[in-house]
């Protein structure tokens, strides 16, 4: 699933140089939890943010390794079944919570440390 | 047509019921119009009721005799028999009590009764054990009410192209029906319920037409491409006695061979995969018997090629480098070939598509590259339902049966190669299997975010399952989870491993249908699994009588996000494109408020249940635990809550 990571990273980045959008870093992990779970992100994406799928593949988002901006950009115009959440739904404010929270949540591990994944 | 109907009868029991009824009601009103004083009961003397009335109550006109000593019953028994029908998968009904009867009593239950409490579990067990055992087996239900209520499970069957008998019984004179239900239940073309989504149907009129039309019918199902058939079965037919035994004759069943492609073009195709730098072999529906995964791995290993399994049968090893059906986009991508066989929807494959405002699709494969496909979905396709998908241009369209045509392509491949090109093969085969292990090792890390969370990942069930099944030999049925655990980690080699999707995407498929395979597998000994979608599971949750009442061992995993959650997704897309009420999307797509208690349910149903199972670390002990119960022959059910994905 890495080359789907790469696009992601690729077309958020690109969103991101156009949009304009304000630059935040100082998200609250805990309101960001509140709204990644009331507008839905976890149905695609999981509560531990691990990703999953609709009609495409819904990447993984913990520790997710975009800055704020580049988030809100994918947000405001996701590809294939991502829905846009435009700034009346999910604020730059709103973003950069979800975006402290994804930092919160584990990212992949080992699966050699995990004895049900270890080959 | 010797007839029990008849008219002197009606007429005498509607006389006989009338004059009761109006005994009675003068009775009343006498008792009414008079007080009288209460009397000790008289002892009824020798005489009371009279020879009269006792005759009057008991004799039955000469032209309606009480018994019989043969039924067509008996001989439609034989019949199914004859036609290797094992299985008849009912909801008992009064249209075809005859039959029933004769089943019990006169072919000691074979076909044995599988006893359903919805027409639509009735349908879709079938469908199931077709899909393990590959002999389709028979339902019978009520004309119109209970194929109303089967008509989604055979709809299933035939976007899946699984063969069974369906059938119903009918009342087809009118004369013959009494009162009521019956009418309600009798319809002129049964069949057309459901022609649309069946190969072949028919209405016997004698018990010869019978037997005729159900080995045919039998035979055309299995006839690849293959499909549901249906047979209405007349009441009086059923029920009444055999005029003549000695003239009936059951036609012996004979199956055709499945077609292969026409030869020459099957050389086209091995040489164009030949040539190709980068070949890919798309297959669905291609495993028709256990022969078929080793012919399709012949095949891949000769070319060092690509193949994605879209996975409407068990075609192809999960494990098998060559198999990159996880990472099916990439491999399309720089394919400058692509040969589908059996491939059901090779559009919707190999083209993206965006679920936006104008629906825009775009080829995912290279405008140079050259398409093939093998098959005969195309031989049988009916106009109103849509299940052929969109129309896919290609350069080499070859009809016939993609199983029967592999070891001819495969043959023709292995000529053209020769040893400079088998190095070339060689190389090419290297990197495939570097991707493949790459695919693996991305899902493997993938599946360990949210690892001891609550509710539990889709990924660490399906692993906590697997790590308790892995040393039986086991089979994995039905379609939840989207198997895409299952598909990328669990090591798929034997045909029984798994057993494809639902064809047409019915809501209430997976349950019953997973018991069909179950009962399948039950002869071979085989541990059976089924991941179980809360939502469908609710569509036909007396499913689990049936496994309890024929005591069927299989392990449902509850797969409970408490949503219909395709559904849920859908409805955040809809809010997110209309800019409004994204929080809102939980209404009317979820099962909260009550939770549903689905062990307490399996337990109601005489089955073991466990749950509702919140925490991962309880997962793998309460699995052990249900485990030892399917192993010891019986149904057991673990609910687990479940992220949504």
């Amino acid at each position: 699933m890495s080359h789907i990571k790469t696009s992601m990273l690729a077309a958020a980045l690109i969103a991101a140089a156009f949009s304009g959008a304000p630059a935040r870093a100082d998200g609250d992990p805990v309101k960001g939890k509140a709204t990644f779970l009331a507008v839905g992100c976890f149905e695609c994406h999981g509560r531990s943010g691990q990703g999953g799928r609709m009609n495409y593949p819904a990447p993984p988002l913990a520790q997710l390794q975009l800055p704020p901006e580049s988030l809100a950009a994918f947000l405001r115009e996701g590809r294939n079944d991502m829905p846009p959440y435009v700034a009346s739904q999910v604020s730059d404010a709103d973003v950069a919570d979800i975006h402290a929270f994804l930092q919160t949540l584990p990212g992949p591990t080992d699966p050699k440390k995990i004895p049900l994944l270890a080959r | 047509m010797a007839s029990k109907r008849s008219d002197t009868a009606a007429v005498g029991r509607r006389g006989f019921l009338k004059g009761a009824a109006l005994s009675g009601a003068a009775a009343i009103t006498a008792g009414e119009a008079k007080a009288v004083p209460v009397e000790a009961p008289k002892k009824a003397s020798a005489a009371y009721p009279g020879p009269l009335q006792l005759a009057a109550d008991t004799e039955r006109p000469n032209a309606d005799p009480a018994t019989q000593t043969s039924s067509g019953g008996d001989f439609m028994t034989d019949v199914l028999q004859s036609a290797g029908i094992d299985y008849l998968f009912m909801m008992c009904a009064s249209s075809f009590r005859g039959l029933h009867e004769a089943v019990l009593n006169h072919g000691g239950n074979k076909p044995e009764i599988i006893v359903c409490v919805h027409e639509e579990i009735a349908a879709a067990m079938a469908h199931g054990y077709y899909k393990i055992d590959g002999k389709p087996q028979a339902m019978i239900c009520h004309a119109t009410v209970g194929l109303q209520h089967a008509a989604m499970a055979i709809y299933n069957a035939w976007c899946d192209r699984v063969p069974m008998l369906a059938m119903v019984g009918n009342i087809l004179e009118e004369d013959k029906r009494l009162p009521g239900a019956e009418w309600n239940h009798s319809a002129v073309d049964p069949g057309a319920l459901i022609r649309d989504f069946t190969k072949w149907d028919d209405q016997p009129a004698n018990l010869q037409h019978f037997a005729e039309s159900t080995v045919r019918a039998v035979r055309i199902a299995q006839t690849p491409p293959m499909a549901p058939v249906f047979i209405s079965v007349d009441a009086e037919l059923q029920e009444n006695p055999i005029e003549d035994r000695e003239k009936l004759k059951i036609p012996k069943l004979s199956l055709p061979l499945p077609a292969m492609g026409e030869m020459g073009a099957l050389r086209e195709v091995a040489k164009m995969l030949t040539n190709a730098e980068n070949p890919v072999v798309v297959v669905d529906r291609l495993a028709r018997t256990p022969a078929a995964m080793p012919l399709l791995v012949e095949l891949a290993e000769a070319l060092q090629c690509a193949i994605i399994d879209v996975g409407g049968r068990m075609n192809f090893p999960s494990q098998h480098p060559l198999n990159h059906s996880g990472r099916a986009r990439a491999a399309i991508a720089q394919a400058d070939v692509i040969v589908g066989i059996e491939a059901t929807d090779l559009w919707g494959l190999i083209n993206a598509h965006s679920d936006r405002i104008v629906r825009s699709n775009r080829p995912i494969y290279k405008p140079t590259a050259k398409l093939a496909t093998i098959g005969n979905r195309e031989m049988l396709i009916k106009a109103n339902d849509q299940d052929f998908g969109r129309y896919q241009p290609v350069d080499l369209a070859i009809s016939g049966d993609g199983e029967a045509s592999l070891p001819y392509l495969t043959e023709q491949v292995k000529k053209l190669i020769d040893d400079g090109r088998k190095s070339a093969l060689a190389e090419r085969g290297k990197k495939l299997a570097a991707a493949h292990a790459s695919m693996i090792d991305a899902a493997l890390s993938n599946a360990t975010i949210g690892w001891d969370a609550s509710p539990i990942t889709s990924a660490r069930m399906c692993a906590e399952v697997y790590a308790q099944i892995k040393d039986d030999d086991w089979s994995l049925v039905g379609t939840s989870v989207g198997l895409a655990w299952p598909r990328l980690l669990w090591d798929m080699k034997k045909p029984h491993n798994w057993n494809g999707g639902s064809g047409g995407g019915g809501v209430g498929y997976n349950a019953p249908a997973s018991l069909g395979a179950a009962l399948a597998n039950k002869k071979h000994g085989r541990l059976t699994v089924s991941f179980q979608g809360d939502g469908d599971f609710m569509m036909c949750p007396g499913t689990l009588w049936t496994a309890a009442h024929h005591k069927i061992p299989l392990l449902y995993v509850m797969n409970n996000n408490r949503a219909w959650h395709q559904e849920f997704m859908y409805l955040q897309a809809m809010a997110g494109r209309h800019q409004r009420g994204a929080r809102n999307t939980r209404i009317g797509t979820t099962i909260t408020d009550p939770n549903i208690d689905y062990a307490n349910l399996a337990r109601s149903f005489g089955v073991y249940g466990e749950g509702p199972i919140s925490d991962p670390k309880e997962l793998g002990p309460a699995l052990k635990r249900a485990l030892a119960v399917v192993r010891n022959g019986e149904p057991a059910l673990i609910d687990v809550v479940t992220d949504p994905r």
